[in-house]
């Protein structure tokens, strides 16, 4: 079957007269790590609470290996979760909780004992077993949620921001436990998360919904370099947006006017649905655009003034403007800008080849 | 002018006071139940247990005992199972008119005593069940089973929704959810419950003394004692009957507040 894994087709879902998703359609493939990002209320959590069959679709369908799921019941199906809060059962000790899963199945003790504790040792815990839940930091408890929804073994993890609820250099370790782990049991795992940095840096693809609507799919690196629409240009951050009109336009090479003056952009044929005079939105990734002290022979050129930088490790993020007061945002490392001597208010040419320099398709253009 | 010191002195005397004030009678009540003299005067006489043996060889007052026992046992065990059932529909779901379902079932403690008792005693003797064993269950369980409500309601207000999601989600039925995740996540909030329901019963008068008939339970029976004449074995029941209720509020305030373990 060429079907992939977890099909949804035109699924809707309304509360009362609110409606929290809008027909969306997508594949999952077998295999693969797929986030869904959005912010809070864009239906991100409630898509996965379908899949696992905690909420129930209003109409569409949700296919498992191409059979029909929509009448299973939560309990009847093998999509574990992995929860924001983790709900871990406070009155059950570690290896307990684990084995929650394997006991409702009607595993036998001495069996269950003995999975459970296979894979609290792989989520390197093995030594709590016997500890209470309140007794552990809150990586371990992450660790133990991982261990009791992986347990019996299921064809497809969900994670609903397992690590929202953690420090910030814990997240960066259970990332890369949370790969390396999907890669070596080779099971699909839906990734539900507000935050663009997990989602860019562990899945394979990446769904972007916004108000129950699905805004774009794709790898993180496509969605970052093109993003398809104004929303999604702003949700990745670092873009810089530029509004104007098409002035020339030819096979290859569309050349518009805006605020910075006019900016030329090579066309890639996917979007040839311009028209002179007709309104853009150009998107220009603040790490494409280069800085130099005199001016250069690049088609793309303008002089600004430096009015803030904004420092986060090596990665500088560097904010000028121009003559009239247009904002540019310029993405540096750090050692690449200790040449060029910046102080505030020093004056300076960025340039950018229009290869770098992306159109928003019209027709999501808002 | 007063300064703070003066103050916290100031209060600390006043809740001495109300202290006093509260169990005077009782500690009074205890102390008498000890004491040889046949009226209630000082100086006191000499120790005794005289009364405690008096009232441990009345079979009146045994078979008061065991009704009473029989009464709190059945009627805590059925307050706290309804109780449970309705705090659990107020956790988990949502419909039109809750609030009035609450407010309802929150309803018997609000009536006065008497008129809950009259009411009870016509409505048994319509049914034949006056006078029996049964009326004091029932009516009791009413009166008990608010409170094991608030109780419960009280513990499953604390538990993450999730909790029960996440059980369906690792492949337990409703039936074993409840078995599994709510059942003890609730329990220290049920055995709580069973204590305090079973502590109401053991100490409630004015319906007794309408519904029991010849059923009588302990208070029914320190009164009759009480009106025929004046007897310090009252004293020595109902030191029983405050240290049976103590212990079973006490042991219902260990559970209710026992540590949330999140």
């Amino acid at each position: 079957m060429s079907e992939g894994q977890i099909v949804l087709e035109n699924i809707t879902k309304q509360f009362g007269s609110t409606v929290a998703v809008q027909p969306i359609n997508f594949e999952i493939k077998a295999g693969e790590f797929l986030a869904i990002m959005g912010s809070s209320g864009c239906g991100k959590t409630t898509t996965l609470r379908m899949l696992a069959g905690l909420e129930t679709p209003s109409s569409g369908e949700i296919r498992l290996n191409g059979e029909r799921m929509n009448e299973l019941k939560a309990h009847e199906r093998e999509t574990p979760l992995v929860w924001q809060t983790l709900a871990l059962f406070p009155f059950l000790n570690v290896i307990e909780n684990v084995e929650f899963g394997l006991k409702m199945r009607g595993v036998e003790k001495s069996e269950r004992t003995q999975r459970a504790l296979k894979w609290l040792n792989r989520m390197e815990i093995g030594e709590f077993a016997n500890r209470s839940i309140d007794q552990l930091s809150g990586g371990q408890r992450q660790r133990v949620a991982l261990a009791r929804a992986l347990v019996t073994e299921p064809p497809v993890l969900l994670l609903d921001e397992p690590l929202s609820a953690l420090d910030q250099n814990l997240v960066v370790r259970m990332q890369s436990v949370l790969t390396q782990l999907q890669k070596e049991l080779g099971i699909t795992f839906v990734y539900v998360t507000h935050s663009q940095s997990e989602a860019f840096a562990m899945a394979d693809r990446v769904v972007i919904m916004s108000e129950g609507v699905i805004e774009q799919i794709g790898s993180p690196k496509e969605i970052y370099r093109n993003p398809a629409s104004r929303f999604v240009a702003e949700f990745v951050g670092t873009n810089n947006i530029i509004s104007g009109y098409i002035k020339e336009l030819n096979e290859h090479i569309m050349i518009c006017n805006t605020a910075f003056g006019t900016i030329e952009s090579n066309l890639d044929d996917a979007n040839n649905s311009h028209i002179l005079g007709g309104a853009v939105d150009l998107v220009i990734s603040a790490d494409m655009i280069e800085l130099s002290q005199e001016e250069t022979s690049s088609k793309n050129q303008i002089q600004i003034q430096f009015i803030a930088e904004e420092f986060t490790g090596s990665v500088v993020t560097l904010y000028f403007e121009d003559d009239k007061k247009n904002e540019l945002i310029v993405q540096k490392q750090q050692r690449e800008i200790e040449p060029l001597e910046l102080t505030y208010g020093c004056k300076i040419y960025a340039h950018w080849d229009p290869i770098n320099v992306f159109c928003i398709p019209e027709l999501n253009a808002r | 002018m007063l300064n703070d010191k003066s103050i916290v002195w100031l209060l600390r005397i006043y809740l001495l006071l109300v202290f006093v004030f509260i169990f005077m009678p009782i500690v009074t009540s205890v102390v008498f139940s000890f004491n040889s003299d046949r009226f209630p005067s000082l100086p006191l006489g000499h120790f005794t247990w005289h009364w405690y043996d008096k009232v441990y060889n009345d079979p009146e007052t045994w078979d008061a005992i065991k009704t009473s026992i029989v009464v709190a046992l059945s009627a805590s065990l059925l307050a706290t199972i309804i109780g449970f059932c309705t705090a659990y529909t107020d956790f988990r779901y949502n419909f039109k008119f809750k609030n009035a379902y609450l407010a309802l079932a929150l309803l018997p403690p609000t009536i006065p005593l008497i008129i809950l008792a009259l009411a009870m005693l016509a409505w048994f003797s319509k049914l034949g069940i006056s006078g029996q064993i049964w009326a004091l269950i029932i009516a009791h369980t009413v009166l008990g089973a608010p409170f094991a409500m608030a109780i419960i309601r009280l513990r499953l207000q604390q538990m993450d929704k999730d909790l029960e999601s996440a059980a369906w989600n690792l492949g337990a039925s409703e039936w074993a959810t409840m078995r599994h995740v709510i059942i003890p996540f609730a329990l220290p909030s049920i055995i709580s419950a069973l204590c305090l329901t079973m502590a109401v019963s053991f100490d409630e008068f004015a319906i007794a003394w309408f519904v029991s008939g010849l059923n009588k339970s302990v208070p029914v029976v320190i009164l009759e004692i009480l009106q025929g004449n004046v007897d310090p074995q009252i004293n020595a029941i109902g030191s029983f009957v405050f240290a049976t209720t103590m212990t079973l509020v006490v042991i219902a305030q260990l559970f209710l507040f026992t540590k949330n373990p999140q």
